[in-house]
Order: structure tokens, then sequence, then C-alpha cells
């Protein structure tokens, strides 16, 4: 029988709203599992579409979409998406702590799950994460948050899609290759949540509290979160290191097969690349 | 290639000629046997040598000559990460100049020395008294501590047992053994086969024959071919920025990891491989009866997706008839199909494929106790971390079982053999090993993970009779059920795991 489709939810209701996640459910013979978190305005299907199945093949994977808190009436907070990725590992884990993998603004919610609960968190994958908002981003913010307001969303694709991917990628692609992507994305008020939140990060200090084995890994041409953030979370946690991509921020759709590679490494071989290793950009 | 005093020892006794010892054979100087060989020049190690059976070097690359003959990987991923070249004048390189790479390889890396051209193995068998290698040819017999067959998986053509073969009036020959001094213009031919020899093969006779019959059993999926030249610009830039063309074999590299996900059945890569070479057959066949017969009924990647923007056309060609049976027999000078249609043809090309799931070179390899490996693999290949095989003591295969790419170049994982390879000669030195041989535990629980892992794969079950499965035993012996990275990041690294060694001073006491 051909692999079987692994995208089967489940619902988890935290502080009184419903959580999507995936579970593969099949351990494959291991003992650890491996959760995921999307980042800005994604979703599992959106964000790790080729990740989730691909890592379900070699271990249980789940991954969680957060969702818009129920009654918000206030700024979407850190808080609020940190408690729903809590709840979900505390919910499917079977007794072991798990790996924990955050993409975006997902890599700063699991930094922070990572800080505040060892007990649940073996080692933590970051992915394009980042560790306090700069002037960069702020600007970059602006600039969506005013495309946004515009009755007519083609400048705000575009806008999207030159930030999110890496120069070296989009030189040599058509726009008919991205337009599906970019008539794919979806723009709401939750995603709006989200950019907000963005501006206002800092989790300097909880990143100096993580103490588990962690794997940093960042886009060379990386645009909304450039690639200097992932050489501050290297030295802010103390056992880290760090894998470059030469890819945009949207590693995911870039090379996610290079960044596939990266995570089973970790997976399976903790120890491959010691504590405070830069890990050599593989040369295929 | 051979000095003259050498020529005139082998004059008087051609055969028997005993060669002086040398740490490494290595069978076969295509990518396999280059790499290796080349790896080893630049170590400094000269005991050495490289047996050949052919008058060249380039193995697949050196036979198929047939017209169009071309690589569907791209030069700059198709060709070794340690020798990168500038100049590869097109994405897709033309055969020849793949073939005029591995010549220079051979040549600036300083191989030629080394090299026994038109030296056939004949028999392979180990000494377990004195723990060597022993290798008879037709040149003389040459022996070593450890042998490495680099014999390819597209070195001997397979020639399927139609009646009526030897009394076909017309030419006939294998793509991979062309007859460049018959002349097909204007010929009725018929091709056999439909895969990737054959698409490249049939728009280049839809050119000139007067009559073309395609026999075909299953038809491929096949999508475009992404091709350009090179630039002078840009290949300007290669040589006066290297890291650019480093780049750009990434970029290929991690692209060709992304399609993996099809072999791995992901249904919506999967459905979109589907969708892709389906709106291509649309797009280049109208006739809505040929495009039925050139839809596949099995899941893209099962057998090799090929790629090519001139097949479809060829097939619509006026020439062109699309024969959807085998071919059943020759008479005279007729064919005749399965179906029971009857051609009458000048020439038939066999572009029938390769004998690779029961490799040929299996069967003059002998190990402990004169065991025969090809009888040893009745049920299909099979080798520890793809490279070692229990019951043969000191045996590297190249590119054996299990190490072929669906999705990616075969020369990244014959380089991470060739790096294994070197681990496990300094590991035997450094601890003054002579004897290396993987447990008969370790290599079944290696092949069982793999089989495992492809379980789901299209290979597997997509619904298709190819030549990556063993017929006799369903297994997946050819294909490496993984990402490319995945062969490298488990098999690139030599370690003793799973390996019985034995010191020197215990092989010469018993």
């Amino acid at each position: 029988m051909l692999t079987e489709d692994v995208f089967r939810s489940r619902t988890l209701t935290v502080d009184g709203t419903a959580v999507t996640y995936y579970d593969s459910q099949d351990t494959k013979g291991r003992d650890e599992m491996l959760v995921l978190v999307h980042g800005t305005s994604g979703s599992t299907r959106a964000h790790f579409g080729f990740l989730y199945p691909i890592l379900a093949a070699k271990q249980r994977v789940v991954s969680v979409d957060w969702a818009q808190p129920e009654g918000l009436a206030g700024p979407l907070e850190l808080d609020h998406l940190v408690r729903q990725v809590t709840a979900v590992v505390g919910h499917v884990r079977t007794g072991q702590k798990v790996v924990l993998l955050g993409y975006s603004l997902g890599a700063v919610v699991t930094a922070v799950v990572a800080a505040r609960h060892p007990e649940l968190v073996n080692r933590l994958i970051l992915v394009s994460g980042w560790i306090k908002t700069d002037l960069q981003q702020i600007l970059r913010n602006d600039v969506y948050r005013a495309l946004r307001a515009l009755p007519d969303d083609s400048a705000l694709r575009e806008y999207n899609t030159f930030c999110a991917f890496g120069g070296p990628f989009l030189a040599g692609k058509t726009l008919a290759d991205m337009q599906p992507g970019m008539d794919a994305a979806q723009f709401t008020d939750f995603g709006d949540l989200q950019m907000d939140l963005n501006r206002r990060i800092d989790i300097r200090s909880e990143a100096e509290e993580i103490r588990v084995p962690t794997l940093i890994t960042g886009g060379t041409h990386d645009q909304m979160v450039p690639f200097r953030h992932q050489k501050d979370l290297f030295g802010a946690i103390a056992d880290s290191r760090l894998a470059e991509i030469p890819t945009g921020h949207a590693v995911v759709f870039e090379r996610p097969s290079e960044l596939s590679h990266h995570i089973q490494v970790f997976m399976d071989d903790p120890s491959r690349h010691p504590t405070g290793t830069a890990i050599p950009v593989p040369a295929p | 290639m051979l000095s003259t005093t050498e020529r005139t020892d082998m004059t008087e006794n051609p055969s028997t000629h005993q060669h002086p010892h040398q740490r490494l054979i290595v069978i076969g100087a295509g990518f396999a046997g280059l790499g290796m060989g080349i790896q080893l020049k630049r170590r400094g190690e000269d005991d050495f040598v490289i047996l050949e059976r052919a008058d060249d070097v380039g193995g697949t690359w050196r036979d198929n000559t047939y017209p169009g003959a071309a690589c569907d990987v791209p030069s700059h991923l198709y060709s070794f990460s340690f020798r990168p070249n500038p100049d590869w004048s097109r994405m897709y390189p033309p055969g020849w100049e793949i073939q005029q790479y591995m010549r220079d390889c051979a040549e600036q890396e300083g191989l030629m020395p080394h090299l026994h051209l038109n030296t056939n193995m004949e028999d392979a068998s180990w000494d377990e008294g004195r723990g060597i290698w022993r290798v008879r040819t037709n040149r003389g017999v040459f022996t070593a501590d450890y042998l490495v067959t680099g014999t390819g998986h597209l070195a001997d053509e397979h020639f399927p047992d139609i009646p009526g073969l030897d009394g076909f009036t017309g030419h006939r020959f294998h793509s991979a053994r062309w007859d460049h001094g018959v002349d097909l213009a204007g010929q009725r031919i018929g091709v056999v086969g439909t895969g990737a020899s054959a698409i490249q093969v049939i728009p280049e006779l839809a050119k000139t024959a007067s009559e073309l019959v395609v026999f075909q059993r299953t038809p491929a999926y096949v999508i475009p071919r992404r091709e350009r030249t090179f630039t002078d610009g840009e290949r300007r830039l290669f040589r006066r920025d290297p890291q650019s063309m480093r780049d750009l074999r990434s970029e290929l590299f991690w692209g060709g990891e992304n399609n993996y996900a099809q072999r791995r059945a992901i249904p919506q890569f999967l459905d979109a491989a589907k969708a892709e070479a389906l709106s291509h057959l649309a797009s280049q066949v109208t006739d809505p009866e040929l495009r039925e017969k050139l839809t596949p009924r099995y899941e893209p990647g099962c057998k090799r997706v090929l790629i090519s923007n001139a097949y479809y056309p060829a097939l619509t060609a006026p020439v062109t008839t699309v024969e959807t049976s085998a071919l059943s027999r020759l008479d005279g000078g007729r064919a005749v199909a399965a179906s029971g249609a009857e051609y009458e043809l000048d020439a038939v090309v066999f572009a029938t494929g390769f004998e690779a799931t029961e490799p040929p070179f299996a069967e003059v390899v002998h190990g402990r106790g004169g065991l025969n490996l090809s009888e040893h693999w009745q049920q299909g290949m099979q080798a520890y971390d793809s490279i070692s095989v229990a019951g043969f003591p000191n045996l590297f295969i190249i590119n054996g079982p299990n190490t072929s790419l669906g999705h990616n170049s075969i020369v990244y994982i014959i380089e991470a053999q060739v790096e294994y390879i070197l681990g496990a000669l300094d590991h035997a030195r450094a601890e003054r090993f002579q004897v290396m041989e993987p447990t008969r535990e370790a290599e079944d629980a290696y092949v069982e993970r793999i089989q495992r892992n492809a379980a789901g794969t299209v290979w597997i079950d997509g619904g298709c009779k190819s030549w990556y499965v063993d017929q006799r035993s369903g297994k997946l012996t050819l294909i490496w059920p993984d990402f490319g990275y995945a062969f490298r990041d488990e098999n690139a690294r030599f370690s003793p795991e799973g390996y019985e060694l034995t010191r020197a001073e215990l092989v010469s006491a018993g």
C-alpha cells in the first residue's frame, strides 16, 4: 500500500479554544516523538506540507495548528500560543519528553516552551526564529500593515513573496512558477494579530534559560528574519549548534530537503555536532 | 596504453602473466572506478590497478553512443564534486561530453599508469590462506589485499529472448552497442522499449526513418526537459568564481532531493508529479486515441520518470506507429507484435535496458570456500551498508545493491561509497587489520531496515513491474529508498561496527 495520508486532524480544547493538531501515530520503532509548530499566518498544511509527512516516515510526528483564543479582547500575546503548544505536548506525549521544532514565530513560541517546561522537552529545533525584534523587522512590518489596509491585496501578495523567498531562489523562477503560491496566501484577522505580536518579541531572558540541546537553523538570504538573529540565538542558548541554509525565510518551500537533512541528523545522532558548532554547509 | 615491454611479456604468455601484488584492484573505469582511483592518487597512494574490459574509460558513456544519447541528470551535478567542470555546454550534457570529462579525469589525475584496458575479469577468488584476492584476466593474474568493483548498473545490455532473432534479415542491435556502420536514413525501423534510452533515440530516428514502429509494453511518465545552454559569460564566471559553480550544484542537488517526496508517495507531491506529466502529454499529443495509449496506469516514479520535449512530438510524426504490445517474434523481415500486428522492417533497435538486478560480474566472484556471489544472491542482491557482503572478505562493491536513486545523481552516491572505502582502508592500516568482513547478522539487519523503509514508496507499491525490484523475491534490491543525503549520512563513514576484523598474524597462522 502506498504511503498513507498522515494529515489526520485531532482537536484539543485549551483555555476554552479548540486547537487542531495532527498526529502520524506510527512510532516507526522509536521512543522519541517530534512536535512541530508552524509560523506566522501558517498551519501544518501550509508550512509543513513537506516536512510533516517526510519526517513521519522516520518517527512519530505531531504538528500543532495554533488558534485564535476564544473571546480575545486585547492583543495576541506570546503566552496564548505558548499555552496552546504546551497543552498539546502534554496531551500527546507518552511519558517521554519530546523533541520540539518551531518555525519562524513558532520557533519563538517553542523556545519559550523549552525554557519554561524542561520536563516536557528533550531537545529543541529552532528554524528561522529570532530573539528580539529589531528595526529592520519593524519597518518591514509597517509596510505589511500599510499594504494590508489597501482594498486591493495584489501588492501585498507580491510584497509577501518578495520578502519570504531568497533572492537566488526567486532569480531562478518565473512569475508563473510563483503565482499559485502567491494566490494561495491567506490574509486574516488572526494573521494580523500574529503580525502585531511579531513587533513585540523579546525572549532574551528565556533563551538564556534553555538547557536542552538545541539545533538552530536559518536562511542566508532571509529578509524577514535576517541571519544575524540566528547568531543571536546561537550565542544565547547554552547547548546549541547552528546550521546555515542558503535560502530565504521560506526554507520550508525552497529547500525543505536540506532542512529535513539537518533535522533527521539531529534526531538520529544529536551529538554529531558538539555544542557550539557552526555546522558546515553541506557540499553535495 | 600499455608499455612496449609489458606488451612483449603478454604476447609470450598473456593469460598467466603474474602482475605485481597491489593493495587494491578496482574493476571498471566508469564514474565508480575513476572516483576511487582519483581519491587514492590524491592521497598519494600508488599501489592499485584499475582493470577495464573495454578499450577506453567512461563506462556507460563510452558504450552508449546512440543518436541523442544524453544524461537526464544536470551536468554540474552529474560530475565529481571534487572535480567541477566550468565548461559544460548545457544543463543536460550529451553523452560524448561526459565521456570527454571522464577521459580528462583519467589523464589529468594521473590514472593512466594504473589503468589496464582491454583487461576482462574472468574470475576473482578470495585466497583464504594468504588473505588476498586473486583476479584472473585475459591479460594475466592480478593479486591485491582488497577488491573494489565499480561495474555499474548499466554495463551489460539486456537482450530479450525473441524467437526468430537470429534469422532476422534486417539490421538489429542494442542501443548500447550502436552500429554506426548502418545507415538508417530512409529505412523502416522498429524500436523495442520506451525507457530512458528509447525516448532519446526515437526523436532522432523519426527525423530520417521512412517508417518507425515503437513497441511499447508500458508507457512512461514524461516531463518537460528544462534544457538550456550555458553562455560564454556563465562559463567564464564559473572559472573566475568557482563558488558560483558549487552554488549551482548545491541548488540542483537539493532541488532533486525535494522530489524525493514524490517517490515516498506523499499524496500531494505524487499528485503534482502526475499532473505535471499528464499535462505535458496533453499539451504535446492532441489525438485522444494516441494520448490514451501513452497514459501510464501506475504511479509516477515506479519506473524512472523521463524528461523529454521531443519524444511525444516524434510519436505524433506521420512516420511513427505506436504498437502497444511487446515484440513477440521476428520472422525473416517481419516483426510480429504480441497483439498479432505485423510490420515489415529493415532494422530493429533494442532499447531494452541492462542486466541490473542480476549483475553479471557476480557470476565470476568467489568468496570464502569458493562461495559464488551470484549464487549467494539467488534471492536478490544485498550488501551491508550497501557495500560489503558476508562471506566475501575485503570486497567493496561500489554502485551495487540499494544504491540507485530515482530522483538524484548516482555520482553523489559513488562519492559517498569511495569515502567509506577510504575510511575502511585507514582503519585497517591504523589497527593492523588484514581481513574485514561484515557479519551475516549485520548484513541481514541492514537489509531488513531498508526493506521496511521501502514500504509505501512508489518502487514497491506503485503498481508497475520494474528493474528496481528483484522479481525472484519481490525485494527492492537496486534502489536506495530514501533521500540521497540519507545515504551519505548513514553510509559515507566507515565504522568497524558490524564487521569481523582479523589481524595479519592470525591470517598467516590460520
